[in-house]
């Protein structure tokens, strides 16, 4: 990746004249790699947008990976342990709410970026230090701040998204960047302690000096993230200069109470969004003595298995995305994965039978979940709520987290793994409630979730065939009234330069209605 | 859609009523008697006589020799313990214990705690696989000193605590048994506890068994379940120190099955670890019921032990228990097994040994907080089977029951609006 980074960064600077102010962008030829209409080089963004979250996820799960080095170096129990993570989700309640409204009002996507990218640099670094100082309470903050950059960045990655994507491929890249994400999980889980035994091997001990060489070595991705983070907003600057586009936001105001004006269908994504990964994330995280006790798993067949639904949900994203992409239909595909889910817990839960079906289903119906429910958020939020709408989903999805972790480990403590298999079952079955519901509201209110690609195809050309005899009709009414009115000097130099093909500022070009929003968004 | 769903939850928690019911216990009069007929109380002999009906339990608990429970049904309310002191006491005990009416008993069975092993579990913790030069001396719970029980027995409660050390004056210990008599600390002790109906208002104190409402279960984990048939064993290690810095402890148990019977080892393996957190099997070592008999006893553990007092789940110690082992099994010389079953009781009776031993590979089981704690059941007749708690099949029977009401619910309200739609509008074309 660096050596692809590096190569668009030649590319760039060899081919670097700036583009005239306003000439349009189809005047002046640029390769395919600069050029921000084609393909390839949307292919950049794309893999650019992809490593923008690959550090962040990286180092959140550096404590799982070196969870027994980090309890004997620092000398803390599990609970202090387990502490890190809540730490880390505690402000993210908070700031992932704000963190999209930053992004929207305060700091534009670019900057928000790497302000976000930056406090996940500085926080690992602290956490390093911590180990490095043995002086545990600096990792804990340390993990804080690193908590209020990652989940913020994980908006403002899917902000990006949406603003470079928001055609057809719009699935397929929040499939990628799940898949992204995954990788730096899963390569974190299996890489950190050998790199752990590595420096161990270098420095002929172990001890908290050890533990904070191996997560300021973890810290490295975090800074290739930040440098992913400044090519992004000089790339997006750069595409909003020739293609004349907006920032990846609007400059129409939200207010604070925008959350009041949260559709129905809005508010049952959001459920179903919390029950659903609350009955995956702490799952996880308390499976491998599951598997161990209950199908007599050896201890690295149990960590195998019980990371088998995140290596699985690296490849299948990408095809699960472009899926839905192609069939649409987004509730029934969420639904179909609510339902599989719900069997693999219930089969973990009542049944001796061979855990890795159950968990294979449990990736797979995990990765088919991520594509179809994340976009959905898109069809039912105006494009200007879309960073608050999703800022606020995974702020909730957090304080969820954060919540039914703590009470998992109650729940196991005092009643054990059948119970809590239930338990998550409860809410898988109230995540399925609500998309049932939300089906059946969108099926009353004739919403557009459902609908097929093809469907949502034909009326999007409807739409834009309605709004362009609309628009003849206006320009009609425009002429007659301009024929019946004394003209005023502006109204005859703007249809003098409209006569010449000159570009109208955008005030006068024609605003589309809302239909034009949504047939941007499918 | 409102009224279709209260209708189901009434018929669930009716549902779940009817689940919940327990069968009628059965209910019997539980008193214990210490040294009967002895005025000293340097040896410790326990009798516990469980009333029933219209038959008896007899538990005889003793550290005379080796710890040893005996379990004596008889038919009859009014059979009576007798045991004959000075003949217990002199080198043929055969018969010094014995139940009368003698033709009103129908079984007995014998559990002796014989030994101790303590072996080196840093490769294996597995007792078969250790090589022979990975164990410790044995500890030979025989030549252990036994507190008195005078004071440790709570009539009330039904508890009883036997305590003893490896003070012995034989130095069978080896090397190890110096550093043990320089510390003093060493101490091995077992409780027993009995079931009973517990008289109304009795609390429950923190003591090692209370005595339980027949048919519950144990406040404490591993959280048991009894019947009035059975009572419970604790086996208990405190302070005592490790001779190696992997040390691993395993228990063996030797029991005594009458005549043609035979004992059977079972494991059960449940789904359900709501009682236990984490912990899905049960083992148990069952009798195997003679022609045309239906006496059976059982001793029942589930395969965990707990490092703590106050056992929670973080506390829990793996255990594994190996293959039953039916002969060449020998009874320690000296116990009561001796005494009520007659001297050469291995040619007369079905002997089986089992090892059960704690701690697994990863992991210390006992170094860091020296304390370990087993605990099983004995008991007469069937063991006893967990079943699911009703809130787990209320919180089951209302999460799947809810989709599928509103998914009913659902499609009859669309179906409806729609057709009022298409009722009410007749189509253009």
């Amino acid at each position: 990746m660096a050596a692809l980074e590096e190569e668009e960064r030649a590319l760039l600077g060899e081919e670097e004249p700036p583009p005239e102010r306003d000439a349009p962008p189809s005047r002046k030829p640029l390769s395919a790699l600069c050029d921000p209409q084609r393909l390839a080089h949307r292919l950049v963004v794309l893999a650019l947008m992809c490593f923008l979250g690959f550090g962040s996820y990286f180092c959140y799960d550096n404590p799982a990976a070196l969870q027994t080095q980090v309890q004997g170096d620092m000398k803390v129990n599990t609970a202090q342990f387990m502490a890190l993570y809540a730490w880390y989700s505690w402000p993210n309640v908070v700031l992932c709410f704000f963190g999209g409204f930053l992004i929207d009002r305060v700091f534009g996507i670019r900057w928000g970026t790497i302000i976000f990218s930056t406090f996940v640099c500085v926080g690992q670094l602290i956490f390093a230090l911590g180990a490095v100082f043995n002086a545990f309470w600096l990792m804990e903050a340390g993990r804080f701040v690193f908590g209020i950059g990652g989940e913020s960045l994980a908006v403002a990655q899917n902000t990006y998204a949406v603003s470079w994507f928001k055609g057809k491929e719009l699935n397929l890249v929040f499939g990628l960047q799940l898949s992204m994400a995954r990788i730096g999980s899963t390569v974190n889980m299996n890489i950190m302690g050998w790199v752990y035994s590595r420096i161990q091997d270098l420095l002929g001990s172990t001890g908290h000096t050890t533990l904070g060489i191996v997560l300021l070595i973890g810290g490295v991705t975090c800074i290739f993230s930040l440098l992913c983070a400044l090519f992004l907003a000089y790339l997006d600057r750069r595409a909003e200069k020739i293609l004349c586009k907006e920032q990846g936001k609007t400059g129409e105001v939200i207010k604070l109470t925008d959350v009041k004006d949260f559709s129905l269908s809005l508010w049952l994504i959001f459920i179903i969004c919390v029950c659903y990964y609350v009955a995956i994330f702490p799952f996880i995280g308390l499976g491998k003595v599951f598997f161990i006790e209950k199908f007599k798993f050896s201890s690295q067949e149990a960590s195998a298995i019980n990371s088998i639904v995140y290596v699985i949900s690296a490849p299948l994203s990408p095809v699960f995305g472009f899926l839905v992409d192609k069939f649409g239909r987004n509730i029934s595909w969420v639904i179909c994965s609510v339902v599989i889910t719900l069997a693999s817990h219930v089969m973990l839960a009542f049944t001796f039978w061979n855990p890795w079906i159950a968990m294979c289903l449990l990736g797979i119906a995990y990765s088919l979940l991520a594509c179809a429910l994340w976009p959905m958020v898109a069809f039912v939020v105006p494009e200007h709520q879309l960073g608050t709408a999703y800022g606020f989903m995974q702020s909730i999805q957090n304080l969820g987290l954060a919540v039914i972790a703590i009470a998992a480990g109650m729940i196991l403590d005092s009643r054990g793994y059948l119970f809590l298999e239930i338990f998550f079952s409860a809410c898988v079955c109230l995540s399925l409630i609500a998309v049932v519901m939300l089906y059946f509201v969108n099926l009353i209110r004739g919403g557009d979730l459902n609908w097929s690609a093809k469907r949502r195809e034909k009326f999007q050309k409807l739409a834009e065939a309605e709004a362009e005899r609309r628009e003849k009709i206006r320009r009609q009414n425009e002429d007659d009234l301009a024929k019946l009115q004394p003209k005023s000097d502006f109204s005859l130099r703007n249809r003098y330069l409209s006569r010449l093909g000159a570009q109208l500022p955008d005030n006068y070009a024609c605003p589309l209605p809302a239909l034009a929003h949504r047939s941007v968004l499918k | 859609m409102l009224v279709e769903r209260s209708c189901v939850f009434l018929l669930l928690l009716w549902l779940v009523g009817t689940l919940a019911r327990d069968p009628v216990g059965y209910r019997r009069k539980v008193s214990l008697e210490y040294n009967p007929g002895l005025n000293i109380s340097s040896v410790n002999l326990l009798h516990i006589r469980a009333v029933g009906n219209n038959d008896t339990i007899h538990y005889v608990w003793s550290t005379i020799g080796a710890p040893t429970a005996l379990l004596v049904y008889t038919r009859s309310q009014n059979s009576t313990l007798h045991v004959n002191w000075t003949k217990l006491f002199s080198p043929a005990p055969s018969g010094a214990v014995h139940v009368e009416p003698t033709d009103s008993v129908l079984y007995s069975t014998a559990v002796i705690f014989s030994k101790v092993f303590e072996y080196n579990g840093a490769n294996t913790s597995d007792l078969f696989k250790v090589p022979a030069d990975q164990f410790y001396p044995t500890y030979n719970l025989a030549n252990f000193t036994w507190e008195s029980l005078g004071d440790k027995m709570n009539k009330t409660t039904l508890t009883a605590t036997f305590r003893g050390a490896a003070s012995g004056p034989e130095g069978t210990f080896g090397n190890g048994s110096i550093s043990f008599q320089n510390s003093g600390e060493k101490l091995m002790q077992y409780g027993a506890g009995t079931s009973e109906k517990a008289p109304c208002g009795k609390d429950s104190s923190q003591n090692m068994v209370t005595a339980y409402e027949e048919n519950s279960r144990d406040a404490r984990l591993p959280r048991l379940l009894h019947t009035a048939n059975c009572s419970k064993v604790n086996f208990v290690m405190s302070g005592v120190a490790p001779r190696g810095n992997h040390s691993r402890f395993a228990l063996e148990i030797v029991t005594v099955e009458e005549r043609e019977g035979r004992k059977q080892l079972e494991s059960i393996r449940s789904i359900d670890d709501e009682y236990t957190p984490t912990i899905f099997e049960m083992a148990q070592l069952v009798s195997v019921p003679r022609n045309h008999s239906t006496t059976s006893s059982f001793l029942q553990w589930k395969t965990t032990a707990y490092s703590s007092q106050h056992a929670e789940r973080a506390d829990t110690i793996h255990c594994q228990y190996y293959p039953l082992q039916t002969t060449n099994c020998t009874v320690p010389r000296s116990s009561i097994a001796h005494a009520y079953f007659g001297e050469d009781l291995e040619s007369h009776h079905a002997i089986a040994a089992i090892n059960i031993s704690f701690g697994s590979e990863d992991g210390e089981a006992y170094e860091e907080k020296r304390y370990l704690s087993w605990s099983a059941l004995i008991g007469f007749g069937e063991p006893p089977k967990d079943t699911f708690s009703t809130l787990v099949i209320a919180i089951l029977a209302v999460g799947l029951g809810t989709p599928v009401v509103l998914l009913v619910g659902g499609s009859i309200a669309a179906f409806v609006s729609r057709k009022k739609r298409y009722s009410e509008y007749e189509p253009i074309n």
